[in-house]
């Protein structure tokens, strides 16, 4: 009898867990699953938080492998505003129980098997970190400063590397170089960690535990053609570059103490590569291990059908789009559904952060429209792209598009401008490559700061940015600005396309829309392409070789 | 779209306006003297100035020879430094290839590409105010087109203050730059 009872009671059990699993597999991968959360506060000092703020994300590196295990939530000021609200997302929808650990200690008791010892990285060598995080990822260790050994060893890890004093007096061309010649070839060879972004006091590689997750290179090697004294970190940088596969990601950021965005992303451009960042982009080896739910598909808030013809009647169409990805974007920020704006979404997270993509469509309003970007499946600058590299690249973005529903391009090739102003323009050779790889989307959008290229080909109209909004700018001279430009373009139509940069408050825009002079109507995205290709009062222009440049590129190897 | 000089009906006109009656303001100009206050280094007060669009920082370096007025600017944009020379003749009409604009650099418009800004200057209000006017094709998405700048240059009464309003054809907001005398001791 107790026989017969434990074999009902057995089998009862077994159906139970059979059942719950099946229940978890329909709900997708990982729902359900236990994790641990810990607070972080925006103290990146190397000489206050950094340290102990390297440890945990090596440490979230390695505790990621098998499983998503280990999330990270930053305060609303951090760069990535979303975690908190992510956060959210993931109970909520993928059931995620979450478990918060309130000091490092607690978070070594938890994950230290995970480790199989630490490296200790050389606070007064900046390079030093970069070099032990790629230790880190190799050796399953984790990172860190001579203060923090004491706290690692009560947890029982040993020692597996000191970095202390082996770099001093060596320049970080040198630095970088022992470093490929000891570790550069069992590293991951599709990617590489740019572990750039803030230099100095302050360091900021929240982007970290992804590296060590995927077993990276780290560097902050330059980019800067124009600083004799970095001429061997070009040269290095350049060959590491030219080693990734075809197609391969840069993920982080350039240092900002060394080079600039448009160097770095003219560089790695040239090598078909594309940019993933930023530097304290988080919690990438927690998101790329959920999948989006199941069911869920991407509908965007499609405006007009992809193959409707309008006509422009004699009016001032504005349209307002948001790039720098939406989530270090105004998407947060008060207003958002008041007026019709275009969102530039960063297609790569379809792969690395697909909950976060989810999390945006989830919360859009019907005003938030979706368009692909930044020129292709990454950031990368198209005028340097290789010819031989644009299709395969091409090809990659457009079935992102399709995936994610979007219908139009954004195009920034920022090689030849000076921060957010100057040349932003594309010749006319890439203006023509795009119109060849992309002949279903509605058209294309190019710019940051403004732009003069513009095309109209069938019915797909490019059109540049006509205004870039500052968000220090006062918002009197941002409707003055607004309004002489209406003036100055007299013909009607007038198509004026304005880029919101980030941490634009949209409730600021609504108020300047309120001051715009004449026959202005402001539309999607999808529409004013829509009407700007009825009556082309625009010209067509390229960048012209006469054109001052910034920056005039690099010299092909 | 065609290529060409996009002149709005309202800038034809005054186009016309002020070329005839630069003859008669040039007459004018010949009798009035110029302030020598104006000359010198002057540097812009960003606090009590228009907000700035793509620039950080203006210098300018103001000098009288004759009837010309040489106004040079030293721009910076972070690290870029940007220099350019304006000369007016309160006695003559200028046209010049090269006229300088402060841009307001977020906006597209730019100079037209082989465009010549036709520019007058005169003393007014008793040889204490300059008082310029340039007609300078600017290039815009619809294509090339005229836009008039009106600028007076007012110093004050203790020659430490150099105001200068600026008035566009096309906009409504004046933009009013406000630039503190830079003295010897202050450059030593």
């Amino acid at each position: 009898m107790n026989l017969i009872k434990r074999i009902i009671a057995l089998t009862a059990l077994a159906a139970l867990l059979v059942a719950s699993a099946a229940q978890a597999q329909d709900k997708g991968k990982n729902y359900g699953a236990d994790a641990w959360y810990m607070h972080f506060d925006l103290d990146w000092r190397v000489d206050g938080g950094l340290p102990t703020k390297a440890l945990i994300v090596s440490l979230q590196g390695l505790a990621n492998r098998a499983a998503p295990q280990f999330y990270v939530v930053h305060p609303p000021e951090y760069q990535w505003e979303i975690t908190g609200p992510l956060f959210d997302f993931y109970k909520r929808k993928h059931g995620v129980n979450f478990t918060l650990l309130q000091t490092t200690d607690e978070v070594l008791a938890k994950f230290k098997s995970a480790a199989k010892g630490y490296v200790v990285w050389d606070k007064s060598v900046g390079a030093s970190l970069n070099v032990a995080f790629t230790i880190a990822g190799l050796e399953d260790v984790v990172v860190v400063s001579e203060e923090l050994i004491p706290l690692v060893e009560k947890h029982g890890l040993k020692q597996f590397d000191d970095l202390r004093g082996r770099y001093a007096g060596m320049t970080d061309a040198q630095i970088y170089q022992d470093a490929y010649d000891k570790y550069w070839d069992r590293c991951i060879k599709d990617r590489i960690m740019l572990m750039g972004g803030h230099a100095g006091a302050v360091r900021m590689p929240g982007m970290a535990d992804w590296g060590v997750n995927q077993r990276m290179f780290f560097h902050d090697l330059s980019a800067n053609p124009n600083r004799p004294d970095h001429a061997a970190e070009l040269a290095l940088n350049r060959r590491l570059l030219s080693e990734i596969e075809p197609g391969g990601y840069v993920f982080g950021w350039h240092s900002y103490g060394k080079d600039t965005e448009e160097q770095y992303t003219t560089l790695l451009s040239m090598y078909g590569l594309r940019m993933e960042g930023l530097h304290n982009l988080p919690n990438l080896s927690f998101n790329h291990q959920f999948e989006f739910t199941p069911g869920f598909k991407f509908t965007n808030n499609h405006s007009v059908p992809l193959d409707a013809k309008l006509t422009a009647e004699e009016k001032v169409y504005i349209s307002f789009v948001q790039s720098d990805s939406i989530g270090i974007g105004v998407w947060t920020k008060p207003g958002r559904g008041k007026l019709p704006f275009g969102w530039q979404v960063t297609m790569n997270w379809t792969e690395f952060s697909p909950a976060a993509l989810e999390y945006f469509h989830e919360s859009a309003t019907p005003n938030d429209y979706f368009i692909g970007g930044l020129s292709g499946p990454g950031y990368m600058y198209p005028n340097h792209i290789p010819a031989e590299r644009f299709p395969i690249l091409m090809e990659r973005a457009r079935k992102l598009m399709d995936l994610l529903d979007e219908h139009i391009m954004e195009i920034m090739d920022n090689s030849a401008a000076d921060g957010n102003v100057g040349n932003t323009d594309l010749t006319k050779e890439t203006v023509d490559a795009y119109y060849r790889e992309f002949p279903n989307v509605i058209g294309f959008l190019n710019g940051y700061g403004p732009a003069r290229t513009r095309d109209l080909r069938d019915s797909r109209p490019m059109i540049s940015y006509d205004y870039y909004i500052d968000p220090r700018r006062p918002r009197s001279e941002v409707a003055a600005d607004l309004n002489e430009l209406i003036a100055l373009n007299a013909n009607r139509p007038y198509f004026l396309l304005v880029h919101v940069r980030e941490s634009n408050d949209v409730n600021s825009l609504v108020e300047v829309t309120k001051q715009l002079e004449g026959p202005v109507e402001i539309v999607p995205v999808d529409k004013f392409l829509k009407l700007a290709a009825s009556n082309k009062t625009y010209t067509t222009r390229y960048q012209d070789p006469e054109d001052p440049k910034h920056f005039e590129g690099f010299p092909k190897e | 779209m065609n290529g060409g000089l996009n002149l709005h009906p309202f800038m034809k006109t005054a186009l016309k306006r002020i070329l005839l009656g630069g003859l008669v303001a040039l007459g004018l100009a010949a009798m009035a003297s110029a302030n020598p206050a104006i000359e010198g280094r002057w540097s812009l007060d960003t606090a009590a100035s228009t907000a700035l669009d793509g620039w950080h920082k203006i210098d300018l370096d103001i000098a009288l020879d004759g009837s010309k007025v040489s106004v040079g600017y030293t721009m910076q944009w972070r690290t870029t430094i940007h220099e350019a020379t304006n000369v007016f003749d309160t006695e003559a009409l200028v046209e010049t290839k090269d006229f300088f604009r402060v841009e307001q650099r977020h906006m597209a418009v730019y100079p037209a590409k082989n465009g010549v800004t036709k520019a007058l200057a005169k003393w007014i209000d008793g040889g204490k105010t300059l008082l310029t006017e340039a007609l300078t094709p600017v290039e815009v998405s619809q294509g090339d087109t005229v836009m008039r700048i009106t600028s007076e240059y007012r110093v004050s009464e203790l020659g430490d203050k150099l105001t200068i309003i600026e008035l566009h054809s096309s906009r409504n907001l004046p933009l009013v730059y406000v630039f503190n005398k830079v003295t010897e001791e202050a450059t030593k």
